[in-house]
C-alpha cells in the first residue's frame, strides 16, 4: 500500500489521488475514524500572519477534511498568554486532539499538560513542550541550511569569500547558523567577511539597506548565504542595485511564489534555495495527531525532511508559483512522513 | 463717604508697571553654546561621516552616497509627510501602516486587477489621500487626540491589507483566495520606479526614489517655508487660538496636514512596492519610528527648535549615514538600535534645552 | 463701627505683602472678617483678589505680614494644614472639587478616603451612612449612589460645599462660585449660604457679579491693585461706591478732543446676544472711537465675538456699510473689514515661535503673497513702517516676540490690525498688562489712525475708556446700559449703570478726587 501510495504521490495524479481518497474512506478505518464526523481537533496558534503560515493552516485543512474530522483554529497572534488560555478553551469544548503551533515552552509547557491530563491528545509544531508524550513536529532546519550549502560549494568549490544574514536569538535561524559553523569549520575555504541583518519590517527592504553596506564595504564577497527567504529577497535587492548579479550567488531557505518569480528573474543572483512544503507541514501535523488517536506512535520527533529548489529546476520546468513547484517538483508536494496504511491523503 | 471705612496700606512696595522681559536676546556671553546649538549636529554628521571614510572600506565614493540616500529616501519620505502633521501640532502615526497599506494596493491593483503602473500608482495616492482625510476629520470633528485617532488608523489598515488576499503576501502568479490563479504582473513602467537609474557623473547613478526624495523634500520645504499656507500652518501648530482669531480655517489646515502625510506616506508605500517588487505584508512599525525619529531629530538641526522639513531631511541623512557605516563595520543590528536611540537622545536634548533657554 | 467692636472677627490678616519677582500682588492688606456674616470681596481681574484666596488656602506663603484664625496666629504650610485649621475654598472651577466618575456619596467622603481617616477595606455601607449624614446636614436630596457627572453644575458645587461644611469650618471661601450657574442654580447656592450664616459661619464671597452682590452681601470690601480700596458695611450697602472703589478713583481730566463722528459704519438692531437678555441697539461711526466698558460677564466680549464671527447671537440684525452682515468665521469678517485685536494676548494673538514681523504679518499673508510665495521683501517693509509708526521698542523686525516686553508685545497685535483698511477696528482689552507709556502711544495711535473706521475699544476698567473714546457704553447683564459722549461725563450715572443699578444719583457720594 506504502510503496504504491509515495508511486502515486511521485507521479502526481490528482486524478487517482481523488479515487484513492475515496477508497480509504471506505476501507476499513481505525477507531475512532471509522465515525469521522464526532472527532474534533483543535489548532491552537501562536503564529499566524504571513505566507508560511497561511499555507501551513492550508495543510492542516486539507489534511483534517480528508480525514473528515471537525477542526476548530483558535489563534493567539503572539499572545503567549492568550495561547495558553486558548489550549484551556479547546480542553473545556472537548477535543479529542490539539496541534501546538509555534509558542514559548514556558507558556506552553504546563498548557500541553493540561491537555494530556484530560486525556487529549497533542502534537506540538515548532515548540518545544519538553514532553515525552507530545510528538514533536519539525521541519529540519538543519538540512534546509545543509542542503543549500551544498549547493553554494557545489556551485563555488570550497573556497570563496561569504557574506551571511543572521539574526541571533530566532530558534529557526540559530539552528541553521548551527550548520553554517560546522560547513565553514569543515571548509577552511570558506571566508565569513561580513555578517548582518536585521528583523525590521518590512524585512526585506532593511536587509536590502544592510546588504549594500556589506557589499561595498566588501566588494569580493561572492556568495551570500541568506537561510530565510525574507533576507535573501534583500539580499538580491542591494546586489541589483548594486549591479553585482554576474558576481554574486545568493543560497537561502524556504520559498514563496514571490520568491519564485524573483528567482527567475533574468540574471537573478539567487539561484538555490531549500525549502519544506509549510502546506505539507500542516498535514504532517494533522497526520501525526490521527495516529496518536488511533492509537499508533508517530515517533517522538517527526521530521519533514525540506526540498533543494535550484533556479535551474525553476527555469526548465518553467515553475510559476508555489501550485506549479508542488505540480512539477512532487518531492515538495509530498512528505512521507506518518503515513500508515489506512491514513486518508488530501487529494492534490 | 457714607460710612465706607478706609483701610491704609501699611509701607507699600513700589509700583511694577510691567514685568516684561526687554532685550533678552542681547547677551551675547554664550556665544559658544549657541553656534553649538545651532550647527552641532551638522558637525556631528560631518565628522560622522570622515569617521566613516577612514575607518570603512568602500564608504567614500559617489556609489556609496547614493546608496546612502537611496537606504534612507522611504524613511525620509514618511518623516516628511510626518512633518507636516508636527507642523500643525499634530502627530501621525499611521504612516506607517499607510506605506505598507499603499504598498500592497499596488501590488493587489496590478497582479490581481491587471492594472497598469499609472493606475496603481493612482490608486495608492488615492488611499493617502482618503486615509489622511478620515484622519483628520477623526481629529477635528470628533475630536479624539491624534495620538489616539492615527493609532486605530494604524491598526484598522494593518487590519485591512491583509483582508482581500487573507494575509497572503502579494506576488505574480500567486493564488488567490479563491483557488484561482492571478494574471497581472507588477508592470515594467513601475518596477521602473524602484529600480532605474539616471546617469549623473557617471552612468546609471541616481535611482528614481532619491530622485523622489529630494523632489519631495524640496517641495515641502519650500511649501513650509515660503508660502503662507506654510506660514499659517507653523502659526496653527504654536498658538492654535491666535491663528484662528487671525482668521484661518484651523479645521481645514489641520486636515490638509494629514492628506499631506497620508500622501507622502503612500508615495512611499510605491517606492517600497516598486524596490520589493511585492505586496509584503508588514505592520510598517519600524518605518514609523523611524521616520518619526529622522523628524524629532531634525528638531536640533540649525537650533530649530520645531518641526522643519530641511531638518528631517538631514535627520534621515544622520540615520541613514549611521547605519550604513555601522554595517559596513559588521556592527550587529540591536547594537545599531542603541546607538540611533542614543542619536535621538541628543537631539531632543538639543532641542528642548534650546527651547527652554529660548522661553526662559 | 458700634457693631463691628460687639464682634469677634473669625479670621484677620495684617500687614499682608507678597510679590512674585517683581510684580507686586498684595501690598499690605489688612482685613477683618466676621462670623455670622458674608463679607463680599470685591476687584477686577489681576487686583489679588486669587493670591489672596491662595495664602489664605495655604497654597501660597506670604512674603510679610501676619494671619489670626479666631483668635491664633495661623500660617498654614499646605491646603491640607489649612483645612485642619478650618479654613475651606471651594474654588471657581466647580469640577476641580470633585471626581465625577465617584457616585456622591464617595466624593462627600472624599476628602476623609484620601486623608486616610477611613480604614483601608473599603465598606460601601459605612460610607453611604455616613453620607447621609453629610448630606442631611446640608439638606442636599438626590441620590446618594448616583455618579456625581450626572449631577448639574449647581448640585456637583452642593457636593463640594457640603464635603467642605462636613469639617465645621470657621471660615469658608466661595471664590466666584456662580460663574457657571444658571439663575435658578444659583439661587439654590444662596439659600445654602444663607443657611450657613445663620450656623455661625464666616463666609468670604469673591465676586464681581453685582446681582450676587445684592442679594448676598452684609458688607463688600473692594481690592485694587493690590491693596484694599473701600469697605462697606452700613446698610444700605452702597453698591457705586463699591464699584467706584473696586475700578479706582484715578479719572484724571483727559483732554480728548472729540473730531465730528462720520457715516455709520456698524448699525446694530435688536441685538439679543443670549436668551433672556434685553435687546439693544446701536450705531457705529467712522471717525469715532468708542469704549464699551462694563463688569467681567456682561457680555462686552460675546458682543464682540458675534461681530468677529465666532458666535452666533441669539436674535437681532447687524449692517454693516448698509449691507446685511452676519459672518460665519472669523476669516469672513476679516475679509468683510472687521478686525478683532483679542483679549489676553499670550493665549489668543501671539505666535510664540514667530518673530516680530510674521506676528505683524499672520491675518493678511495673502496680500503678502503671490501664487501662495509669501514676498518677504513686502513683509518686511510694512513691519518696519509699523514699528516706525507705533514706536515699537526692538532691535529688529525679526526679533522673538518674546523677547519684547509686554507693552511692545501688544504693540504689534494692535499694528497687526492696523497695517491693514479696514471698516471696523475691535480691541479688546488692549490695555491688559501694559506699562503706562506703551498704554498713552497705543491711545494716541487708535485715535490718530481713528478718521478712515469705526473703532471699538473693550475695556473693564473705566479710567483707560475715559482716556481713548469719543463715546462710552455701559455694558451690563448682557445688555446695553447706558451711552455717554465723553464729554462732562456724569460718572455717577456710568458707575450706577456699571454696577447694575437703575440710573439714579446717589446722594452724598462723590467721586473722590
Amino acid at each position: 500500500m506504502i510503496d504504491r501510495r509515495s508511486l502515486l504521490a511521485a507521479a502526481g495524479a490528482a486524478l487517482m489521488a481523488t479515487s484513492l481518497v475515496g477508497t480509504a474512506q471506505a476501507a476499513d478505518m481505525p477507531k475512532p475514524f471509522d465515525k469521522p464526523e464526532d472527532v474534533k481537533i483543535a489548532l491552537v496558534r501562536y503564529l499566524s500572519t504571513g505566507d508560511f503560515f497561511q499555507a501551513y493552516l492550508a495543510g492542516v485543512e486539507r489534511q483534517a477534511k480528508a480525514l473528515g474530522v471537525d477542526l476548530r483554529v483558535f489563534d493567539s497572534r503572539q499572545d503567549a498568554a492568550l495561547q495558553a488560555d486558548m489550549v484551556d478553551q479547546a480542553i473545556a469544548l472537548g477535543v479529542d486532539g490539539i496541534v501546538i503551533q509555534h509558542g514559548l515552552t514556558e507558556s506552553m509547557k504546563a498548557a500541553a499538560q493540561r491537555a494530556l491530563d484530560a486525556g487529549i491528545k497533542v502534537v506540538a509544531f515548532d515548540v518545544n513542550v519538553e514532553n515525552d508524550k507530545i510528538p514533536q513536529v519539525e521541519q529540519s532546519d538543519r538540512d534546509l541550511a545543509r542542503l543549500a550549502l551544498e549547493q553554494a560549494i557545489k556551485d563555488n568549490g570550497d573556497s570563496f569569500k561569504a557574506g551571511y544574514v543572521y539574526v541571533p536569538g530566532i530558534a529557526p535561524l540559530d539552528r541553521r547558523d548551527e550548520t553554517w559553523v560546522k560547513v565553514k569549520k569543515a571548509n577552511p575555504g570558506i571566508e565569513e567577511v561580513a555578517v548582518f541583518g536585521t528583523l525590521d519590517n518590512p524585512i526585506a527592504n532593511s536587509v536590502a539597506n544592510q546588504a549594500g553596506a556589506a557589499l561595498r564595504a566588501n566588494p569580493q564577497i561572492t556568495v551570500m548565504f541568506a537561510p530565510y527567504d525574507e533576507f535573501a529577497k534583500g539580499v538580491k535587492i542591494a546586489v541589483d542595485e548594486l549591479g553585482m548579479t554576474d558576481q554574486v550567488d545568493i543560497y537561502s531557505a524556504d520559498v514563496s511564489t514571490a520568491d519564485i518569480s524573483a528567482m527567475r528573474e533574468p540574471g537573478s543572483a539567487w539561484v538555490a534555495t531549500a525549502a519544506t512544503n509549510p502546506a505539507v507541514v500542516g498535514e504532517v501535523s494533522v497526520r501525526a495527531l490521527a495516529m496518536l488517536l488511533a492509537g499508533e506512535n508517530p515517533g517522538a520527533s517527526v521530521i519533514v525532511p525540506p526540498t533543494l529548489i535550484t533556479q535551474k529546476d525553476l527555469n526548465d520546468q518553467d515553475i510559476k508559483n508555489m501550485e506549479e513547484l508542488g505540480q512539477k517538483l512532487p518531492q515538495f508536494s509530498h512528505a512521507d512522513v506518518a503515513t500508515p496504511a489506512w491514513m486518508p491523503l488530501p487529494k492534490r | 463717604m457714607g460710612g465706607a471705612g478706609m483701610s491704609g496700606p501699611v509701607a507699600p512696595p513700589p509700583a511694577g508697571e510691567d514685568r516684561g522681559r526687554v532685550g533678552g536676546s542681547s547677551s551675547r556671553g554664550d556665544t559658544a553654546t549657541r553656534l553649538a546649538i545651532r550647527y552641532g549636529f551638522l558637525v556631528l554628521l560631518a565628522g560622522l561621516v570622515v569617521f566613516f571614510m577612514a575607518a570603512a572600506e568602500g564608504f567614500t565614493s559617489v556609489f556609496s552616497a547614493v546608496f546612502i540616500f537611496q537606504s534612507v529616501a522611504i524613511t525620509a519620505i514618511l518623516a516628511l509627510g510626518v512633518t507636516a502633521t508636527l507642523v500643525v501640532g499634530g502627530f501621525d502615526l499611521s504612516i506607517g501602516a499607510v506605506a505598507t497599506s499603499s504598498m500592497m494596493a499596488s501590488a493587489y491593483a496590478m497582479v490581481v486587477w491587471n492594472l497598469g503602473a499609472v493606475e496603481a500608482v493612482l490608486v495608492c495616492l488615492l488611499l493617502g489621500l482618503v486615509v489622511g482625510l478620515i484622519n483628520g476629520m477623526l481629529v477635528v470633528y470628533t475630536r479624539i487626540p491624534d495620538l489616539l485617532a492615527t493609532l486605530g488608523m494604524m491598526f484598522v489598515l494593518i487590519g485591512l491589507q491583509r483582508i482581500p488576499t487573507e494575509g497572503r503576501s502579494i506576488a505574480a502568479g500567486m493564488t488567490l483566495p479563491d483557488g484561482s490563479t492571478a494574471e497581472g504582473t507588477f508592470s515594467a513602467a513601475f518596477m521602473a520606479i524602484g529600480r532605474h537609474r539616471f546617469d549623473l557623473v557617471e552612468k546609471n547613478v541616481l535611482p528614481v526614489s532619491v530622485l523622489f526624495m529630494l523632489a519631495m523634500g524640496f517641495l515641502i520645504w519650500f511649501f513650509l517655508e515660503y508660502t503662507r499656507y506654510g506660514r499659517v500652518m507653523y502659526a496653527i501648530g504654536s498658538n492654535e487660538r491666535a491663528a484662528a482669531l487671525a482668521g484661518a480655517p484651523v479645521r481645514r489646515y489641520k486636515i490638509a496636514a494629514y492628506m499631506i502625510s497620508g500622501v507622502f506616506a503612500s508615495v512611499g508605500g510605491i517606492l517600497l512596492a516598486a524596490r520589493l517588487g511585492r505586496g509584503d505584508i508588514a505592520s510598517g512599525n519600524n518605518l514609523l519610528l523611524d521616520s518619526v525619529a529622522a523628524a524629532l531629530i531634525g528638531f536640533a538641526v540649525l537650533g530649530a527648535a520645531k518641526p522643519n522639513a530641511f531638518g528631517t531631511a538631514i535627520g534621515a541623512l544622520f540615520v541613514g549615514v549611521l547605519l550604513q557605516g555601522l554595517t559596513m563595520l559588521n556592527v550587529p543590528y540591536y547594537t545599531q538600535d542603541f546607538v540611533k536611540g542614543a542619536v535621538l537622545v541628543l537631539a531632543l536634548i538639543f532641542t528642548f534645552t534650546l527651547s527652554h533657554r529660548q522661553d526662559r | 463701627m458700634a457693631e463691628a467692636a460687639a464682634e469677634q472677627p473669625a479670621f484677620t490678616i495684617s500687614g499682608l505683602q507678597k510679590s512674585f519677582g517683581a510684580n507686586w500682588v498684595l501690598r499690605g492688606i489688612d482685613l477683618a472678617i466676621p462670623a455670622r456674616a458674608v463679607t463680599v470681596l470685591m476687584g477686577a481681574n489681576g487686583a489679588g483678589k486669587s493670591t489672596l484666596v491662595k495664602i489664605a488656602a495655604g497654597l501660597h506663603g506670604p512674603d510679610a505680614g501676619e494671619m489670626r484664625l479666631a483668635g491664633q496666629p495661623y500660617r498654614p504650610g499646605s491646603p491640607a494644614e489649612a483645612i485642619e485649621a478650618g479654613i475651606v475654598v471651594v474654588h471657581q472651577a466647580i469640577n476641580d472639587g470633585v471626581a465625577p466618575d465617584l457616585d456622591v456619596a464617595s466624593n462627600l467622603m472624599l476628602d476623609r478616603l484620601a486623608g486616610g481617616q477611613e480604614p483601608i477595606l473599603f465598606n460601601p455601607r459605612r460610607i453611604r451612612r455616613k453620607a447621609k449624614a453629610i448630606a442631611d446636614l446640608m439638606g442636599l436630596e438626590m441620590d446618594l449612589s448616583a455618579p456625581v457627572r450626572r449631577l448639574s453644575l449647581a448640585d456637583r458645587q452642593m457636593v463640594a460645599i457640603a464635603r467642605a461644611m462636613a469639617r465645621d469650618p470657621k471660615l469658608l471661601i466661595l471664590d466666584e462660585p456662580t460663574s457657571s450657574l444658571s439663575d435658578t442654580e444659583a439661587r439654590r447656592l444662596f439659600a445654602l449660604v444663607d443657611r450657613l450664616r445663620a450656623q455661625g459661619v464666616a463666609v468670604l464671597y469673591i465676586s464681581h457679579r453685582m446681582s450676587d452682590i445684592r442679594r448676598i452681601a452684609d458688607r463688600i470690601i473692594t481690592l485694587r491693585d493690590g491693596r484694599i480700596t473701600g469697605m462697606f458695611r452700613d446698610r444700605p450697602l452702597d453698591y457705586e461706591g463699591a464699584v467706584n472703589a473696586m475700578l479706582g478713583h484715578g479719572l484724571t481730566d483727559v483732554d480728548i478732543q472729540s473730531p465730528p463722528p462720520g457715516d455709520p459704519v456698524l448699525q446694530v438692531a435688536d441685538l439679543q446676544l443670549v436668551p433672556g437678555a434685553r435687546p439693544f441697539s446701536l450705531t457705529l461711526r467712522r471717525n469715532e472711537v468708542t469704549a464699551l466698558t462694563g463688569l467681567v460677564g456682561t457680555g462686552k466680549t460675546a458682543f464682540a465675538e458675534v461681530l468677529f464671527g465666532l458666535r452666533r447671537p441669539h436674535a437681532g440684525s447687524l449692517l454693516l456699510d448698509g449691507r446685511p452682515y452676519a459672518p460665519a468665521t472669523p476669516g469672513a469678517a476679516i475679509e468683510a473689514g472687521v478686525f478683532l485685536s483679542a483679549k489676553d494676548r499670550a493665549s489668543n494673538a501671539v505666535v510664540p515661535q514667530y518673530d516680530l514681523m510674521r506676528n505683524l504679518t499672520l491675518p493678511f499673508l495673502p496680500r503678502f503673497s503671490s501664487a501662495g510665495v509669501v514676498r518677504r521683501g513686502r513683509e518686511r517693509n510694512v513691519a518696519q513702517d509699523q514699528i516706525a509708526a507705533l514706536n515699537i521698542v526692538c532691535q529688529s523686525e525679526r526679533d522673538g516676540i518674546l523677547t519684547l516686553s509686554g507693552g511692545n508685545q501688544q504693540k504689534v497685535m494692535v499694528a497687526r490690525w492696523l497695517s491693514q483698511p479696514s471698516r471696523l477696528l475691535i480691541l479688546d482689552e488692549p490695555f491688559q498688562g501694559v506699562d503706562i507709556g506703551a498704554r498713552r502711544d497705543l491711545g494716541a495711535k487708535l485715535r490718530e489712525t481713528a478718521s478712515d473706521h469705526a473703532t471699538l475699544v473693550l475695556c473693564a476698567e473705566l479710567d483707560e475708556a475715559l482716556e481713548v473714546a469719543d463715546r462710552i457704553l455701559v455694558m451690563a447683564e448682557h445688555s446695553l446700559a447706558g451711552d455717554h459722549p465723553n464729554r462732562e461725563v456724569d460718572l455717577d450715572l456710568i458707575l450706577s449703570q456699571v454696577a447694575g443699578g437703575a440710573p439714579l444719583a446717589v446722594p452724598g457720594w462723590a467721586v473722590p478726587a
